[in-house]
């Protein structure tokens, strides 16, 4: 019963990672940036969702202009801070999300001041019972989230013309291009969906939590990276299945290894393990 | 409009202008400089506002009070981010650029600790407000503290589980530095003497937010209480999830819940929630109802632990000074070493290590506020460390 309770735990923060995994992998699969920043837009999408919820007391509302809006604010940071660098080698670029990053959380705290921000009445806290075991409907709503969101994405990029050409243009973007994709655009729908992605990780953290810090893209920020490069650089699948992975072994980790390894530290030995069996990572091509 | 604009400049700049001559006028005529570290930004600059209010405002009612014997109190402030590499040269930067006589802590223990060295070995007396960290105060005789270490609220929640609640059951969730351990650490020393018995104890990373795993296993270790160590930004997400996950046991906390912040997060999870600290809103003090109904009216929200033991810290240092008449340091010192000073936080004293004397208030959340539950008075439970 135990081990059920901390297997739903570890899927319900996977997904969470999920969420915010998958739109650095899109990103480093197009660009080969790691693009730090992107904790900055989950923590944007989490203040604006607590702000909508509050101010409207409708979630549904709050998730529907958090993610355009952070899917925007995506392409925006790709235009005005990735794109003049790409001739540059990619610490360059790096170091730019890294500065943009720490911008953004300090300007998080000017604005919505230090001490956070939570719902007044935060919606889907009542419990929901799985098999025996209460969950909050937030928590399974970070599950069902998950699923539906990048399975949908998985769908769109498997079967429509512009998944082909995203596909085409991680492969080899100098031949996508001479046969017509418009890689500016692939590039914006790239940022513009794994910003939305983020956004609504930060909306479901918020429930979570019922909190929304400046410094809370701090751990995902660093979390996440570790997670691409477990799931193979740029691979979608790959980071779905390593980010829900890390989860449960984070939550059985906590328990049972908490007293010497932090939690956090248990993502980069599980890093450390993989890459040592599997230096390509646990999906990725040799 | 350019006109408009040049006008505009021009005020600004002279209004600018006499500010800073004003400043500089009066700091040259008759001011005395406290110096004060304190978060402004990074993780604890939540902490630090409240902090560095707390001592503004005990340093404004010093002021419209005659100041320091006729001089006017300035406040020299440096953001520290509560980290112990930028305390090192703030607390280099107040003595010897600034030539403070005194200088206060608004931050945590590693900050804390790392400029209290600093500061011995100049010889000005500095005071921590709510750093916990037994070390501390071991820098040496010119550092005092105006909060309780970890330690001894640790064991004021022994006594409040084993005796006034009477559980003997507990498990710990302990927040993994300084002040979650030595919280843990003094607990454990007294859970003997009060027939507790330690059944489990998990510990988290101050970036802990998702506590799932651990509520899932409390569960199946079915304690009678829980007392766990935290600050409101951790507390509020355990205690809601741990009401959450069905746990209906009583949630004991400390210092670090201290904050109406706390109740904002937790919600109607936190009703019921006992925590050991330095404020006591229903006191019939006139220190500490005169320091709570200001506070709100400077700050905008409620004052909390922090804000308390911030206007407390300033208050000693001010009360010092005034004793001490001048602005040589080691008088300053023998002062503070001295002084029995009337403060929101209750009546303050030290100890022959510079360690706060004083009876721990413990608060209950009812009806969305913090209230009076009990006060703990035992000097010999809470005598603090004596070297």
């Amino acid at each position: 019963m135990l081990a059920f309770e901390l297997l739903l735990q570890g899927l319900v923060q996977g997904s969470i990672y999920a969420l915010i995994a998958v739109g650095l992998t899109l990103v480093y699969g197009l660009l080969r940036i790691l693009h730090v920043a992107h904790a900055g837009l989950f923590t944007l999408g989490g203040y604006i969702g607590v702000l909508v919820t509050n101010a409207t007391g409708s979630l549904a509302l709050a998730l529907l202009i958090a993610m355009p809006a952070m899917g925007l604010f995506g392409i925006a940071i790709y235009r005005t801070c990735y794109q003049p660098l790409l001739g540059r080698p990619p610490y360059v670029a790096l170091i730019a999300s890294i500065g943009l990053f720490i911008m953004m959380e300090e300007l998080f705290r000017l604005i919505f001041g230090p001490y956070g921000l939570s719902y007044v009445a935060p919606p889907l806290q009542d419990p929901v019972g799985i098999l025996g075991v209460n969950l909050k409907q937030a928590e399974l709503a970070a599950m069902v989230g998950a699923v539906v969101l990048i399975g949908g994405l998985a769908f769109l990029a498997g079967r429509t013309r512009i998944g082909t050409a995203s596909r085409a243009t991680v492969t080899d973007p100098k031949m996508a291009e001479a046969f017509g994709v418009n890689i500016a655009r692939i590039r914006d729908i790239n940022f513009f969906v794994g910003s939305a992605l983020a956004a609504s990780a930060g909306v479901i953290v918020a429930l979570l939590n019922n909190l929304v810090e400046p410094t809370m893209g701090s751990v995902p920020s660093y979390k996440a990276l570790a997670i691409i490069v477990l799931g193979g650089l740029g691979d979608l699948r790959g980071t779905l299945i390593a980010a829900l992975a890390l989860g449960v072994i984070e939550s059985f980790g906590t328990i049972y290894l908490g007293s010497f390894l932090d939690r956090d530290a248990i993502a980069f030995a599980f890093l450390i393990a993989v890459l040592m069996i599997r230096p390509q990572g646990l999906f990725g091509k040799a | 409009m350019q006109k408009d604009f040049i006008r505009f400049a021009a005020f600004a700049a002279a209004l600018g202008a006499s500010a800073t001559f004003g400043l500089t006028g009066a700091a040259l005529a008759d001011s005395i400089k406290i110096g004060i570290n304190v978060p402004q930004t990074g993780f604890a600059a939540a902490d630090g506002k409240s902090a560095l209010i707390g001592a503004q405002l005990a340093a404004e009612q010093a002021n419209a009070n005659g100041g320091i014997n006729g001089k006017t109190i300035e406040l020299v402030i440096y953001d520290d981010q509560a980290s112990p590499k930028s305390a090192v040269p703030i607390a280099t930067k107040l003595i010897e650029q600034d030539e403070v006589k005194i200088a206060i802590s608004g931050s945590y223990s590693g900050a804390t600790r790392a400029a209290a060295g600093v500061f011995q070995g100049a010889g000005i007396p500095y005071i921590s407000a709510f750093a916990v960290h037994p070390e501390i105060t071991r820098s040496g005789d010119y550092v005092f503290r105006t909060s309780f270490v970890g330690e001894v609220q640790g064991r004021a929640g022994a006594k409040l589980i084993g005796e006034s609640l009477g559980k003997t059951k507990v498990t710990l969730i302990t927040l993994k530095n300084d002040f979650g351990k030595s919280l843990a650490n003094g607990f454990k020393d007294a859970a003997e003497k009060f027939g507790i018995e330690v059944v489990s104890e998990y510990e988290y990373s101050i970036k802990d937010r998702q506590f799932g795993p651990i509520v899932a296993k409390v569960k199946s270790d079915a304690p009678e209480a829980i007392y766990a160590s935290g600050y409101f930004f951790t507390a509020g997400p355990l205690v809601s999830q741990l009401r959450a996950g069905g746990i209906e046991v009583p949630v004991i906390g400390q210092e670090g819940y201290d904050s109406q912040k706390f109740i904002e997060i937790a919600g109607p999870a936190s009703e019921g929630v006992i925590i050991t600290t330095s404020l006591d809103r229903d006191s019939d003090s006139p220190e500490a109802k005169s320091f709570i109904a200001a506070f709100e009216e400077k700050a905008g929200y409620k004052a909390d632990m922090v804000a308390a033991s911030g206007h407390t810290a300033m208050k000693v240092a001010v009360a010092a000074l005034r004793k001490a008449g001048g602005d040589d340091p080691k008088a300053i010192r023998d002062a503070i070493a001295g002084l029995s000073v009337e403060a929101s936080t209750g009546t303050i004293s030290f100890n022959g290590l510079g360690e706060v004397r004083k009876d721990v208030q413990v608060q209950v959340v009812k009806d969305g506020n913090w209230h009076r539950h009990s006060i703990i008075s035992d000097p010999e439970l809470l005598a603090p460390p004596e070297k």
